[in-house]
């Protein structure tokens, strides 16, 4: 009981009620006053006669204090209850900065649309090229196609000049055809076919009703061999139907009704060759 | 108390309705620039009312508690160095009573008869109630001060509190 008396007059009660003790006294007054009510008791006193000296020496704060203390308690409320007294607010509303206005996409989408209608364009352009590219190809196609045809019309011609079988025999005309018209062929015993120069023709244009034939005498007697006309553009070489006679005394054409005629047409003879 | 812990509105509102004049007594007793002492204040205010779960009513009174939040964190402001520097030309000591003559003392009609407890408290008990208390002193910058031993500073803070005792009983 004395120790207990001596600790509470040692001074260090009101120095813990201060706060003014060291962590280790701290605890080791916590631990007497829960021991001793006492202690405890004296404690009690010494807290209530600060309190009433504060109360004491208390100096009202300004008005204006009590909202702005307590409403910065209540910012941390979160939520939207406010004291009524809040007449010192602070303006604290800081306008945000308007966002930078981006134009880079507005631009982009414009250079995206214009490089669009350019292709666009482009593309059009190199559509009507390729039709044209096209038909240029058709009409060069044709003309090698022509080509290749005359080609392998001279070819025939050309063989048929380099062959040493072939002999040529050109028919005058007789008193009934005009004068100068005449009549090249070619003839191979050995292949027994004849050609007929329509290049070197120089006969009267026939009509389209009539067509020239072309006509071997063999012991006398006509051969039709075959029929062929006679106009300006006439180029090559025609051959005719072959003849298997290897005798024949003369070659004549004849003018006859589209198609030729089983005999000819004697008075219509135009020209005549003989070996 | 409840209210407190359960964080309520009302809780915190009597709270400063029943101590902020006394609290403020000794904040604006250690720290002389009113605009500071109305901070430490709210901040004091704002500590109470964070830490409130720390706090337990088996360790002391509650205003014990709160007392010595606003003195600690007055203490730390007048150390803080930008304010040491703003108050260089000051002389704390002698702002006690520069302070209560300035500033209009509230009496309460309990703490009636108060003129009496001046007189009662030695003019030595008043001085080192005045140092630790609202000047937040520890007691052994308060036996530098006054040039006395530490055993003295105990003991007279110790009678000082007697005559309190004695006086609001």
């Amino acid at each position: 009981m004395e120790d207990i008396k001596a600790y509470i007059e040692s001074g260090i009660l009101e120095l813990y009620v201060l706060g003014d003790v060291t962590p280790e006294e701290k605890l080791q007054v916590e631990a007497m006053a829960a021991k001793h009510p006492a202690i405890k008791a004296e404690l009690g006193e010494i807290e209530r006669s600060m309190e009433a000296y504060a109360e004491h020496n208390a100096v009202e704060p300004p008005d204006g204090l009590r909202g702005r203390v307590l409403n910065s308690i209540l910012t941390n409320f979160g939520d939207d209850r406010t004291f009524e007294k809040y007449d010192d607010a602070k303006d604290n509303v800081i306008a945000l900065p308007a966002a930078k206005q981006n134009n880079f996409y507005k631009y982009a989408f414009a250079a995206c649309l214009a490089l669009l209608i350019a292709s666009g364009i482009a593309l059009m352009n190199l559509y009507n090229k390729l039709l044209e590219s096209k038909s240029q190809i058709a009409v060069l196609q044709t003309n090698n196609q022509h080509f290749a045809n005359q080609v392998s019309f001279i070819e025939k011609d050309l063989g048929v000049l380099r062959d040493t079988s072939y002999k040529f025999l050109k028919l005058n005309a007789t008193p009934k055809a005009p004068a100068g018209t005449a009549v090249s062929i070619a003839w191979s015993k050995q292949k027994q076919k004849v050609w007929v120069d329509l290049a070197t023709l120089k006969m009267p244009v026939n009509d389209q009703a009539h067509q020239y034939q072309l006509w071997a005498i063999v012991a006398g007697k006509p051969v039709d061999l075959g029929v062929f006309d006679s106009g300006a553009d006439s180029t090559g070489m025609k051959e005719m139907k072959t003849i298997a006679a290897i005798k024949t005394d003369a070659f004549a054409v004849t003018l006859e009704p589209r198609g030729g005629s089983i005999n000819p047409t004697m008075d219509q003879m135009m020209v005549i060759g003989k070996f | 108390m409840l209210a407190l812990r359960n964080r309520e509105k009302i809780a915190i509102e009597a709270l400063y309705d029943m101590y902020s004049s006394s609290l403020y007594g000794i904040i604006s007793r250690i720290i002389t620039d009113i605009p500071t002492a109305e901070d430490v204040l709210q901040e004091t205010f704002v500590k109470i009312w964070h830490s409130f779960s720390s706090y337990s009513t088996e360790k002391g009174r509650l205003f014990t508690w709160m007392a010595n939040i606003a003195r600690n964190l007055a203490i730390d402001k007048i150390r803080s160095k930008d304010f040491k520097n703003q108050n260089k030309n000051q002389e704390i000591e002698n702002n006690v009573t520069f302070i209560d003559e300035q500033r209009n003392t509230v009496y309460k009609p309990e703490l009636m008869g108060i003129k009496e407890l001046v007189a009662t408290l030695k003019p030595e008990q008043k001085s080192i109630l005045d140092l630790v208390y609202f000047k937040g002193y520890t007691h052994v910058e308060a036996a530098d001060e006054l040039g006395v031993p530490l055993g003295t500073i105990k003991t007279r803070l110790r009678m000082a509190l007697m005559v309190l005792r004695k006086h609001f009983n």
